[in-house]
């Protein structure tokens, strides 16, 4: 187990330089305009290339990277070239709310997927159809459109919820819940029914298994046989269909946070990457890439734990 | 499905009991004001840097104006008034410009705000490379005559210095603040409010409460101003139907919308014009745009009414100048210099020489894609072959600030005569790249800048030049789509702003 972590960390070591190092590379061929964007339109010549000159680029690639490759694995990754912000304080501030929206609204997904993926393989007939026919529609209608519609209906309609986030430092919980309730609904009536899915084929698939069959013939309840037996078998798929969409919110949440205006890490990448903020896009990459690592790394090991046959030993 | 919506059901009350005290939206409690309302505004974006030497125009001056005052204020109509400055004065050369200031101003940190204040602000911003740097560029230096009175040394005149001096250069800023960099993340000023650190988050929200004791208690009309940063149109309109903010700026798709929810819109609030620039009046690129009578025919080819009807739902005014109501250039008889008459159109072409038309390529950014497609289908009708290239928003600017593009489509602020000028017309202007000009011309703007009486005559002139020359194809005026809650402010539009100055808010009675 040990072995197989250190392993897996030092693969994402790699992963890490070789994924900020094409991030830089592709920022360095778009950078033409950064010093006019930030000084305006009104610009002269001379006033570009003072400022070029102290952004650091007319310099080349490599010694650009290596520079802030270096500055980076010393946990200093600069400030924001549009406003100053230092890059740690705008991720400090920004992912624990992406992250919270992320997580909330994958541990609902788990939980709901999972009751009508078992639902759906236990009881086939019309749930089953209803969760096939659920998955094609969830996945068709574009999670910002559910957005709106949710915003129209329960903030500005009903004013049950904030129409956009009111959550700032110094926010109780009541801000947070009020604020997340609408994008975490969003996001789950997207996401469920493909992870329903997923867990429904696994399932099926496990009530198929000639060791179902002797437990039945043992006298077992069919309930303890799925929740004690089958659902562990069947956990692997779910995990792994799970880690990959909690992966896709990273990326899924960006419109979300803008519709909203929630204060996160996603409204953060989009705005810097238009503008060509590179310390603030970097910061991001490396951020995202470490999560996905870390997510990747837990799955594996809590699939290990969950069911000894895909363990590695 | 009904499992799902059974347990979305159950979520949902069950956040509902805990949500509902979220619903009636944020409130402060302000410590100075004659007043408890907030002012709460949707701003399209965060300021890029609170330190004044970064201030810019419209949506990205308004927020400094409630932190910092300014030399001179600026009137709802466009009258210059006392502010910080209780009077000025030029030389009779027009360079050296005497300013009186008040005495009784200390910034929100105990700096006393005097004359060695003035000078330390002007300098800061001729010398930090800020987006309105241009507004100093005929300034060269300030003597401190005594503690509260300055001289200002430029140049050359400036008929738009004293309009400067009301805007981004004119504010003014703590000098110990200027000193120690701070002002970047945290503004220091002397106006009517103070800036919350602990509740403003960077490109979210920026909070404000007001100042005890300000100067000018007449200005300071709420208890406080937050600032919420909301990008989304989408979002701006949600929260101002939910009565998160009660001031935001919409667009002409959405303004019905806030209209039939029984929010207000400010009338005839009208800043930016919008429509082709043709840059290419020598020809380099497309030949045919040095013939006047092309660029002329190009006017005649474009229905602007219909275009203003769909593209704007009539929010608008068509016109044929870019000189605006508010400027000296303006001139009445201009607005219809070039109805629409496409067989009017092909016969100056056909008199230049291109009876079968020509080709010209067009920039194009989302922004203005529908536009652009619209014009070219028109121009087309008269034998105009437009090829659209699409350029990536941030490089699009700069593009056409190289000289890349024969012409280009823009939405562009009609400002003060002399601003404008510098943005348009003269041989160095931002958006001249291929330095147009003539002798004619020159000697108008030269009238122009000398100021006195012959100023405004020369400057309606220069307008007249550009028209009938057919520097531009204008298409209209745009309506700003300022929509407000009556019940909660009044505001009036400010001219030539596309947001209103701060001071033109006040709590409805």
């Amino acid at each position: 187990m040990l072995m197989f972590t250190l392993r897996r960390l030092g693969a994402g070591v790699v992963l890490l330089i070789a994924i900020t190092a094409l991030t830089y590379t592709l920022l360095f061929f778009s950078s033409s305009s950064i010093a006019r964007n930030i000084l305006g339109e009104q610009a002269t010549q001379d006033q570009i290339a003072l400022k070029e000159a102290e952004l650091g680029l007319d310099q080349p690639l490599p010694v650009r990277f290596f520079a802030w490759a270096q500055a980076a694995v010393r946990g200093d990754f600069g400030r924001s070239w549009f406003n100053g912000e230092s890059v740690t304080d705008a991720l400090v501030n920004r992912t624990p709310v992406t992250l919270t929206l992320m997580l909330v609204s994958i541990v609902l997904v788990a939980i709901v997927a999972t009751a009508l993926g078992v639902l759906a393989a236990v009881r086939r007939g019309w749930v089953d159809r209803v969760v096939q026919v659920g998955a094609v529609v969830g996945d068709a209608i574009p999670g910002f459109v559910l957005a709106i519609i949710l915003v129209a209906v329960f903030a500005v309609q009903l004013a049950i919820f904030p129409a956009v986030s009111t959550i700032q430092p110094g926010a109780g919980a009541a801000a947070w819940i009020g604020s997340l309730t609408l994008p975490v609904i969003a996001i789950v009536l997207n996401y469920v029914t493909s992870s329903a899915q997923q867990i429904r084929s696994a399932v099926i698939k496990q009530l198929e298994q000639d060791y179902v069959r002797t437990l039945r013939s043992r006298g077992i309840g069919e309930g303890e046989i799925v929740l004690k037996h089958v659902l562990r078998s069947a956990a692997p798929a779910g995990l792994t269909v799970l880690s990959l969409q909690f992966i896709g919110l990273l990326g899924g949440v960006v419109i979300l946070e803008r519709v909203f205006a929630i204060p996160g890490l996603g409204a953060l990448a989009v705005g810097a990457t238009v503008r060509g903020d590179i310390p603030i896009v970097m910061g991001v990459v490396i951020l995202t890439v470490l999560i996905v690592i870390v997510v990747n790394l837990l799955v594996d090991l809590a699939n290990g734990a969950l069911n000894p046959k895909v363990r590695l030993s | 499905m009904k499992s799902t919506s059974l347990k979305v059901a159950a979520l949902s009350v069950g956040l509902l009991l805990l949500a509902g005290c979220t619903a009636g939206g944020s409130n402060g409690s302000g410590n100075g004001g004659g007043s408890t309302e907030i002012l709460k505004i949707g701003q399209i974006g965060d300021v890029s840097s609170w330190d004044p030497a970064q201030a810019h125009v419209g949506h990205a001056l308004m927020p400094y104006q409630v932190v910092y005052d300014s030399l001179l204020r600026r009137e709802p109509d466009g009258t210059l008034v006392p502010m910080l400055a209780t009077d000025w004065a030029y030389d009779d050369s027009r360079t050296v410009l005497t300013v009186d200031l008040r005495d009784d101003v200390t910034f929100s940190d105990g700096t006393p705000f005097n004359a060695e204040a003035v000078k330390v602000n002007l300098d800061h911003f001729k010398g930090a490379n800020g987006r309105q740097a241009v507004q100093l560029t005929q300034y060269q230096s300030t003597t401190v005559v005594d503690d509260d009175t300055v001289q200002i040394t430029l140049a050359q005149p400036d008929p738009a210095m004293e309009y400067y001096l009301s805007q981004a250069a004119g504010l003014m800023a703590s000098p110990a603040a200027i000193a120690d960099g701070s002002l970047e993340t945290t503004p220091v000023g002397s106006g009517p409010y103070v800036f919350d650190t602990a509740n403003s988050v960077r490109d979210s929200q920026a909070v404000f409460t007001a100042r005890e004791g300000y100067w000018s208690p007449d200005l300071q009309k709420f208890s406080g101003v937050e600032l919420r940063n909301l990008e989304e149109l989408s979002a701006r309109v949600n929260a101002i139907l939910s009565g998160q903010v009660d001031f935001t700026t919409l667009d002409a798709k959405s303004a019905a919308q806030a209209e039939r929810a029984k929010l207000a819109l400010i009338p005839d609030y009208q800043v930016d014009w919008t429509g082709t620039s043709i840059l290419d009046r020598g020809g380099q690129i497309v030949p045919a745009l040095a013939d006047v009578r092309v660029r002329q025919a190009m006017n005649y080819a474009v229905d602007r009414e219909t275009l203003l009807q769909e593209l704007q739902l009539g929010y608008g005014t068509a016109t044929s100048q870019v000189f605006g109501p508010d400027s000296s250039a303006y001139v009445p008889d201009l607005e219809d210099r070039y109805p629409y008459d496409p067989a009017k159109a092909k016969q100056l072409l056909a008199e230049a020489g291109y009876a079968d038309g020509f080709d010209l390529t067009l920039p194009v950014i989302s922004a203005f894609s529908t536009q652009v497609t619209a014009i070219a289908q028109q121009l087309g009708d008269v034998g105009i072959r437009v090829t659209q290239e699409t350029v990536p928003g941030p490089d699009y600017v700069a593009n056409i600030v190289q000289g890349r593009y024969p012409a280009f489509n823009f939405n562009l602020a009609q400002t003060e005569t002399w601003v404008a000028i510098n943005q348009l017309v003269s041989p160095t202007a931002t958006f001249n790249p291929f330095d147009t000009t003539s002798p004619e011309l020159e000697a108008l703007l030269a009238k122009v800048q000398a100021g006195g009486a012959d100023a405004d005559a020369a400057a309606q002139d220069v307008n007249r030049y550009v028209t009938d020359n057919a520097w531009f194809l204008p298409l209209y005026r745009i309506d700003q789509i300022a929509a407000y809650d009556p019940t909660a402010l009044t505001v009036q539009a400010q001219v030539q702003m596309a947001i209103p100055s701060i001071y033109n808010f006040a709590p409805a009675k």
